[in-house]
């Protein structure tokens, strides 16, 4: 064999010596350069978050008012069937099932879309450089958008569902941060693990089902008495009661609620974001 | 002052001033710097890496199975790019060249070793990577400038550069999903030679379009050439790579054979060819 390995490169003579390796910088730092990073692909994520939004409801004659009808007709629906059908004929029943279950959509949208985003933009992944955390927080803020809507179509139902404009509807914005927080968390975390695992794609769906009925959402923890250990244990319990609390009874929610919420959203999202970056460079490999 | 003496202070004031991220980075520093690279790829094709395997895996206290397969598609791979240079990586097929291409593109991260990459990439590597085919020419022109790192106001100055080049102004707002193929390399080119990055880096992309499209081409990528701090192209094309570049790195099997000026290390791999031939 001819193969002249080298060990030194060729050139070496005309270059000064190689810098050192960069050290491992510390956690704070990479998180810097993260932010940085991904501040820098901002555009990126904006596009395909509009993009999205456009397609959806592209050549129809209604356009973008669908995102805000399609709740509205949703919600008319369900009133209906539980006041006509179900004899449960009251107002504040559905006022009380929407502002639990239009932030659960959210959730469930999230953690659906986010599990597939990795696979789906294998094409893009696998020809440029693009940092990887930019397919979830798109698929999240997209989901977020459509949950502002939904939110909104809500509050246009507001007064036909007999419920009263309150001054803790002023803390909904921290709730819907924090919520968001969360929902990302789980997220980015989901999106790394099913790339890996493909069956936790399966899976979400069924988990997704159980969570939904083990969260006080189509029941009411004030009819039960006693709160039981599973929504005590849920993750989700403490974000959907802020939501429930503010919305249908124009409460603050209380202080450990927040403070509960607070703290799970912050570990969520620590906890997805480190499993996200370890993985990160060896996402394109498993594509 | 030497002429090349000149030109090359010209050029690292230029970089220095242009990117202030890069600012406390001396110029004479390697733009694209591998220490010791390797790279493996694993297929887990035949039996899925699946969640059952690593629940029983644990379970059973097993090993870690090997991987159906591995094979390294680089390996100690030592080379330092600067500023100004023009390298043509050549070899026969198979041999690493376009993964190396991909790996300084970030693709793929190594598996070993060390990897800088200081400035601007723009690869040619796959004509309309990040491209959407739903969305309209300009839009397509932003999403893609986004993807190298260039935001709205910084590819506006450049649409009209984009446009004089392709010839496709009156199909800007259409969906790119209706250009023809040829449109759409116009349109990739264009961008990635008119963001004038720092590094360029080239895959074969010349042997696209028709003839009048490729002269034009060429002529393009060699004033893109020009500007841009330092160019690596992967070619079979011998004529042209001796054509552009002035350093030659030879791969075979994973590794860097060769490097040295393009002249004999093309006049060497010839050599080789035919030989073997």
């Amino acid at each position: 064999m001819n193969t002249r390995t080298n060990s030194t490169p060729p050139h070496a003579e005309f270059f000064p010596p190689a810098t050192p390796p960069p050290r491992r910088s510390v956690p704070w730092v990479r998180l810097r350069n993260d932010l940085l990073e991904l501040g820098r692909v901002w555009p990126v994520i904006h596009n395909m978050v509009s993009q999205e939004l456009r397609v959806r409801y592209q050549r129809s004659f209604l356009g973008f008012l669908w995102s805000l009808l399609n709740p509205i007709l949703m919600m008319i629906t369900m009133t209906a069937v539980f006041s006509k059908i179900l004899g449960r004929n009251e107002p504040a029943y559905a006022l009380y099932l929407f502002s639990g279950l239009v932030p659960w959509l959210f959730l469930s949208g999230s953690l659906t879309d986010a599990a597939y985003c990795i696979i789906q933009n294998e094409g893009l992944i696998r020809k440029i450089y693009i940092p990887k955390l930019v397919f979830p927080v798109s698929r999240i803020l997209f989901n977020l958008v459509n949950f502002l809507l939904t939110l909104l179509a809500l509050f246009v139902l507001l007064v036909p569902l007999g419920a009263k404009f309150s001054l803790a509807m002023l803390f909904l914005p921290v709730s819907i941060a924090l919520f968001t927080v969360f929902v990302l968390g789980l997220g980015i975390g989901l999106a790394v693990l099913n790339t890996f695992y493909r069956d936790c794609g399966h899976l979400v769906g069924v988990f997704l089902q159980a969570w939904y009925f083990m969260t006080p959402i189509l029941y009411s923890t004030r009819d039960l008495e006693t709160i039981p250990l599973f929504v005590k244990l849920n993750p989700a319990y403490p974000f959907i009661a802020q939501f429930q609390a503010i919305i249908r009874y124009g409460q603050m929610p209380s202080g450990s609620m927040i403070f509960a919420s607070f703290v799970l959203a912050f570990v969520c999202l620590g906890v997805g974001y480190a499993a996200f970056k370890s993985h990160e460079d060896k996402l394109v490999f498993r594509l | 002052m030497p002429p090349s003496n000149l030109m090359k202070t010209s050029l690292s004031s230029a970089f220095r001033t242009k990117y202030t991220r890069h600012d406390r980075r001396s110029a004479t520093e390697a733009l694209i710097e591998l220490e010791n690279v390797a790279l493996r790829f694993v297929s887990y094709h035949d039996k899925q890496y699946s969640i059952k395997r690593a629940v029983l895996n644990l379970l059973l206290q097993r090993e870690e199975p090997k991987p159906v397969s591995e094979f390294w598609a680089l390996q100690g791979v030592n080379l330092r790019i600067g500023l100004g240079e023009r390298v043509g990586i050549l070899g026969h097929n198979g041999a690493g060249k376009s993964t190396l291409l991909r790996l300084m593109a970030r693709i793929y991260p190594p598996t070993h070793g060390s990897l800088e990459i200081r400035g601007i990439v723009a690869p040619l590597i796959e004509m309309g990577a990040g491209f959407n085919p739903e969305l309209s020419g300009r839009d397509n022109i932003f999403l893609n400038g986004a993807l190298l790192g260039f935001n709205r106001r910084e590819m506006n100055e450049r649409l009209e550069g984009i446009w004089a080049f392709t010839g496709l102004e009156e199909f800007a707002d259409m969906p790119l999903k209706y250009y023809s193929s040829g449109m759409y390399v116009r349109l990739a080119f264009a961008i990635a030679t008119e963001v004038e990055p720092e590094i360029l880096l080239i895959d074969e992309s010349l042997g696209v379009g028709d003839a009048s499209f490729v002269d034009k081409a060429k002529t393009r990528l060699k004033r893109v050439m020009e500007k841009s701090n330092a160019v690596v192209i992967v070619s079979h094309d011998m004529d042209s790579l001796r054509e552009l570049c002035t350093r030659g790195i030879w791969m075979d099997h994973g590794r860097v054979v060769d490097d040295g000026p393009i002249d004999r290390i093309v006049d060497e791999y010839i050599e080789k060819v035919r030989n073997a031939g």
